[in-house]
């Protein structure tokens, strides 16, 4: 089992969620982009999940921003989530850039899920 | 606790695979240094970035080296990353056809307590970061992160965070 694992979760239906969990950077965020690519594929709301992930930088950032800006140009609704308690490892990089509204970054897998049903397709006019 | 601590240099090949081996030392390092949790986490984060640079952008092929020195006193602790590689410009085909976001020198200067960058074309380059046990305040707002991300998907240093909020 790999502490640092990126896996799709598609239980929600509509918005397919992309787990992060352990620490992510340079070496694990090639595989970022793929898992990315995949859920934008998929063509419904993309949530990533950071609520498992204990360290992301600016590498993982960047896949972030791209995965967001292709799925925002199809239509198609991008959030990432945090858990209650957030690491200092993930926290911090996202206060100080302060990209917590521009991803956007909002608490709790349930709420991302609708957020990103709602900021897709519509959300944008 | 202080004197416990030996100094530590890693030296290993300039591969992504290698800055999560550094970041591990550095947690050993600072626990030993009895560093507090968020100093440690900003250390982790900005020596990430400056490992990352040099993984990136230091070597035309992956045969480069990557040095990583640690050096305690009474203050705090001193990281220095180095490579002997062509300089700090950005080589885009060797980064994996994704063109870096180019956050990672200012995460270094907001991150650390004190920060140097050295280098000259051809001779490599280094970057020195200082982390005190005891700071003043937090050096994020001393040296904030200015800008947003850009139309081009690079990091925009003037650009204005409100007009990207959705």
């Amino acid at each position: 089992m790999d502490a640092n694992s990126i896996v799709l979760d598609d239980a929600a239906g509509d918005v397919v969620v992309v787990v992060v969990e352990g620490e992510h950077d340079i070496y694990t965020a090639p595989t970022l982009r793929e898992r990315l690519g995949e859920a934008i594929g998929r063509g419904g709301g993309i949530v990533v999940d950071l609520t498992g992930a204990t360290f992301v930088d600016s590498s993982v950032l960047g896949a972030l921003l791209d995965a967001r800006r292709r799925a925002l140009e199809v239509g198609q609704g991008f959030v990432v989530c945090v858990g209650e308690a957030v690491e200092p490892g993930v926290q911090r990089i996202l206060d100080i850039t302060g990209l917590v509204p521009v991803l956007p970054v909002v608490t709790g897998r349930a709420a991302a899920i609708d957020a990103a049903r709602s900021n897709g397709d519509g959300a944008e006019a | 606790m202080n004197a416990a601590a030996p100094d530590v240099r890693l030296t290993m090949p300039a591969r992504p695979e290698g800055v999560a081996v550094v970041r591990q030392a550095l947690a050993g390092m600072a626990d030993a240094l009895d560093f507090d949790a968020t100093v440690l986490a900003d250390m982790k984060m900005a020596v990430s970035e400056a490992c990352t640079n040099v993984v990136v952008h230091a070597y035309d092929d992956s045969n480069g080296v990557l040095e990583v020195d640690m050096l305690a006193d009474e203050e705090g602790l001193t990281i220095r990353v180095r490579d002997h590689g062509s300089g700090i410009q950005p080589h885009a085909h060797h980064s994996r056809d994704v063109p870096a976001l180019g956050l990672g020198l200012p995460l270094i200067a907001a991150l650390s307590d004190a920060f140097e960058l050295r280098g000259s074309s051809g001779r490599g380059t280094e970057v020195r970061m200082t982390f005190h046990h005891a700071r003043d305040g937090d050096p994020a707002e001393e040296h904030p992160i200015r800008g947003s991300i850009g139309q081009d998907g690079r990091w925009d240093p003037d650009a204005s965070r409100e007009t990207h909020t959705n």
